[in-house]
C-alpha cells in the first residue's frame, strides 16, 4: 500500500490530485511563480521538491511550528487534502535555474565540495542534493533563501521537523554558511 | 511562555556533546569530518552502504475509511474497533476527570483534546507549535505537558478547551537535545512527576544529566534521578501491587540486525540502578568503543530482552476486569517497530507476564500493522479505559484503536 522506496511520493489520505493542486496554487503563483519556479530574491522555488517535504512545510506553517509573516496566513485555511494536492502539483513541476544565480568559481567549488562532504549533506538530501521524502531539494534554490534558512538553523530561530538541520548547522561558521549558500545556488539545476 | 527558552546549561551541554562526538570519532582537526545526521551516528564503516534509514513520518493522518482495521489480528474473543482518527502523529494518552481524552504528539507539535459528541469523538487542537510535546499527564484538573526541555501545566483545562490560555511553566531547565529529546510523563504512586531524559544521540557518552529516568515534585522542585544508564525510555508504569517502576528501553542502532535487544527494566529498592548505557547493552554485550575497560557485570541487567529493533514505547500494567483473568497485572507493550533492521520487527502489541520465582514470559497480542515488510501504521502508546478496554494509539496513521473483550 505504501511505497517506502526513495522516490518522491505523497502518502496522503487519498491519491493527491495534481490537477486540483494546480488550480489551488493560483494564490501562490504571485510569489512562487505559476509553476513553482520563483523569481523574487529571497522567495524559494517549490518546483521539483519531494511532495512529502512541501506538504510538511505547509503543515508546519499551519501548526505554527514554522512561522513566516507571509506564509502563516496562507496556510491557516488549507485542509490536509489541499496541502497534499499542492505538494503533488509542485513535485511534478520541472525545476528551472534561478535567474541571476551566482557563478561557480574554483574557490567556491573547492570549499563547497569540502563543506558538503564533511557535513554529510548528501546523507539526507541525496547524492545530487535533489531531496527525498521529507527532505528538501537544494539544487536550483535561491541563494538568499538558502542563506536565510541556514542562518535560521544555526541561530535556532527556525524550526525543522526533527531538529536534524538545527544540529547540522551548529558546527558551521557564518562564513561556511555564506560559502555553502553560494555553492549550492550555483550548482547546475537539472 | 511562547518563546523558546535558551538555557545556558543546555547550550553548554550541547557544545560539549558535539565536541565529545568529534573527539570520540578520533578526529581533532577543524577541517575533518563533522558529526553525521543523528540517525547515522555510530554507523561503522562496514555498514556505510546500508540503505536503512528512519521511516519518514507521513504529513497527514490516514482517513478513517482507509484504515485497514481488518488487518489487525488479536487473540480469540477480542475485537478491534476504530476509536478515533484524524489525529496527526497521535502518541501518549491521558484521561481528564471530566472524561476528556488528551493526546500528545511528537514531531507535529500539537496537543489534542478528544471530546465525546454523542458517539463520535471531536478532535480539538488545544496547543500547537510545541517542541516534541510527547508527554501528557493529568492531575487535579490540570494537564501537564512535557515538551523537550520543559514541563508545562494547563490549569483547569477541561473547562476551557477552546481557550486554554498560556500554560504555567513547571520546569524549563531540563537538558535540551533533539535526539531522544521526547519524553514520557506520568505521575507515580508517590505523587511525583516521572519522565525520561534520553541519551542525546545513538551511541554517545551522555553528559551526567542524560540517559536516565528522573522525577520532580508536581511544583517543579526536588529533581532526582531514578534510574541511570538508560539510553532512551519513552514508556513506563508501576506494578499495581508492589508499586515498583517498570520501563521499556530502546537499544542502540548500527550494531547489527539482531543486536542489541530492546529491553524491559525493573527498578526496586532505594538505590539508583545503572543499566549499562553506553558501556554495556542488553545486560551482556559490551559496546565496541565505550565498553573497553568495562565489564557488563558492573551494571544492572534488564529484566527481559524484548527483541532487537522492535521499538517498545508505551507500556501499562493491565488492571481491568474486562479482559480474561489471566491478563490481570500483565504488562502490555506497544512496539512501534524497526527501521534499523532489514526484516522489520515489532509494529504490534506484546505482553509480558511476571510470575514470582519464574522468568518473565513474553507473548504477542496484536499484530498486523506491518505488511510485506512495510508499515501502514505504528502502535505507540496504550491506555486502559475505565471500562477495562484497551486503547492503542498509532502515530503513523494518526488513529486510536479500542480493543475490547467479550465471551
Amino acid at each position: 500500500m505504501f511505497a517506502l522506496a526513495l522516490i518522491a511520493s505523497s502518502m496522503s489520505v487519498r491519491a493527491a490530485d495534481v490537477e486540483s493542486g494546480q488550480s489551488k496554487s493560483q494564490p501562490c503563483a504571485g510569489c512562487h511563480g505559476a509553476d513553482g519556479n520563483a523569481t523574487i530574491t529571497g522567495t524559494p522555488s517549490l518546483a521539483g521538491h519531494p511532495a512529502y517535504y512541501t506538504h510538511w512545510q505547509l503543515l508546519m506553517f499551519r501548526n505554527e511550528k514554522r512561522r513566516d509573516p507571509q506564509m502563516t496566513p496562507m496556510a491557516t485555511n488549507l485542509s490536509d487534502d489541499d496541502m497534499a494536492d499542492l505538494a503533488a502539483y509542485y513535485a511534478a513541476q520541472p525545476s528551472r535555474p534561478r535567474q541571476g544565480r551566482p557563478t561557480m568559481d574554483a574557490a567556491t567549488r573547492e570549499t563547497g565540495e569540502r563543506l558538503t562532504a564533511t557535513h554529510h549533506c548528501t546523507s539526507c538530501h541525496g547524492p545530487g542534493l535533489m531531496g527525498q521524502q521529507a527532505v528538501p531539494r537544494l539544487v536550483g534554490q535561491d541563494q538568499a533563501y538558502l542563506l536565510k534558512r541556514l542562518r535560521g538553523y544555526k541561530t535556532e530561530t527556525t524550526s525543522d521537523l526533527e531538529g536534524q538541520m538545527t544540529m547540522a548547522a551548529q558546527p558551521l561558521t557564518m562564513d561556511d554558511i555564506e560559502m555553502l549558500a553560494k555553492y549550492i545556488a550555483s550548482l547546475p539545476s537539472e | 511562555m511562547t518563546t523558546p527558552h535558551r538555557d545556558t546549561l543546555g547550550r553548554a551541554l550541547f557544545v560539549a556533546l558535539v565536541a565529545g562526538v568529534i573527539v570520540g570519532a578520533g578526529v581533532t582537526s577543524l577541517f575533518a569530518q563533522q558529526p553525521p545526521p543523528t540517525w547515522k551516528q555510530g554507523q561503522p564503516d562496514v555498514m556505510k552502504e546500508s540503505a536503512l534509514a528512519p521511516v519518514p513520518q507521513p504529513p497527514a493522518p490516514l482517513a478513517a475509511e482507509k484504515i485497514p482495521l481488518n488487518k489487525i489480528k488479536v487473540p480469540p474473543g477480542f475485537t478491534v474497533e476504530l476509536w478515533a482518527s484524524g489525529i496527526s502523529n497521535a502518541r501518549a494518552m491521558t484521561l481528564g476527570s471530566k472524561g476528556t481524552m488528551f493526546v500528545s504528539s511528537r514531531v507535529v507539535g500539537n496537543v489534542y483534546a478528544l471530546v465525546d459528541k454523542g458517539g463520535t469523538r471531536e478532535v480539538k487542537v488545544i496547543a500547537k507549535g510545541l517542541d516534541i510535546p510527547n508527554g501528557v499527564a493529568f492531575r487535579d484538573g490540570a494537564l501537564y505537558v512535557a515538551a523537550q526541555n520543559r514541563i508545562l501545566k494547563y490549569e483547569g483545562i477541561e473547562d476551557k478547551l477552546d481557550n486554554p490560555g498560556e500554560p504555567v511553566v513547571v520546569i524549563d531547565s531540563l537538558p535540551k537535545h533533539q535526539p531522544h529529546g521526547w519524553k514520557y510523563l506520568a505521575f507515580g504512586p508517590d505523587g511525583k512527576l516521572y519522565f525520561n531524559i534520553g541519551a542525546p544521540g545513538n551511541i554517545v557518552m551522555p553528559p551526567e544529566t542524560n540517559a536516565n529516568i528522573s522525577r520532580i515534585n508536581a511544583d517543579g522542585t526536588g529533581f532526582e534521578y531514578v534510574a541511570r544508564g538508560v539510553r532512551n525510555s519513552v514508556g513506563f508504569d508501576w506494578h499495581p501491587v508492589t508499586k515498583e517502576l517498570y520501563f521499556t528501553n530502546h537499544g542502540r542502532d548500527w550494531l547489527g540486525e539482531d543486536v542489541p535487544n530492546d529491553t524491559l527494566h525493573h527498578v526496586s529498592g532505594r538505590n539508583v540502578p545503572h543499566f549499562g548505557y553506553p558501556y554495556c547493552h542488553q545486560g551482556d554485550i559490551l559496546d565496541p568503543d565505550f565498553g573497553q575497560g568495562h565489564a557488563c557485570s558492573e551494571f544492572n541487567p534488564p529484566l527481559l530482552k524484548l527483541g532487537p529493533h522492535v521499538a517498545p514505547i508505551g507500556m501499562i500494567f493491565y488492571t481491568g476486569n474486562m479482559f480474561p483473568p489471566q491478563y490481570k497485572n500483565r504488562i502490555f507493550i506497544a512496539e512501534r517497530g524497526s527501521w534499523n533492521r532489514t526484516q522489520k520487527l515489532g509494529y504490534g502489541v506484546t505482553t509480558v507476564t511476571l510470575a514470582m520465582g519464574q522468568p518473565p514470559v513474553q507473548e504477542g497480542f496484536a499484530s498486523g500493522w506491518l505488511e510485506n515488510n512495510q508499515p501502514w501504521g505504528r502502535p505507540a502508546y496504550l491506555f486502559q479505559m475505565p471500562d477495562g478496554s484497551l486503547l492503542v494509539s498509532d502515530d503513523y496513521a494518526g488513529a486510536i484503536y479500542r480493543i475490547s473483550y467479550s465471551r
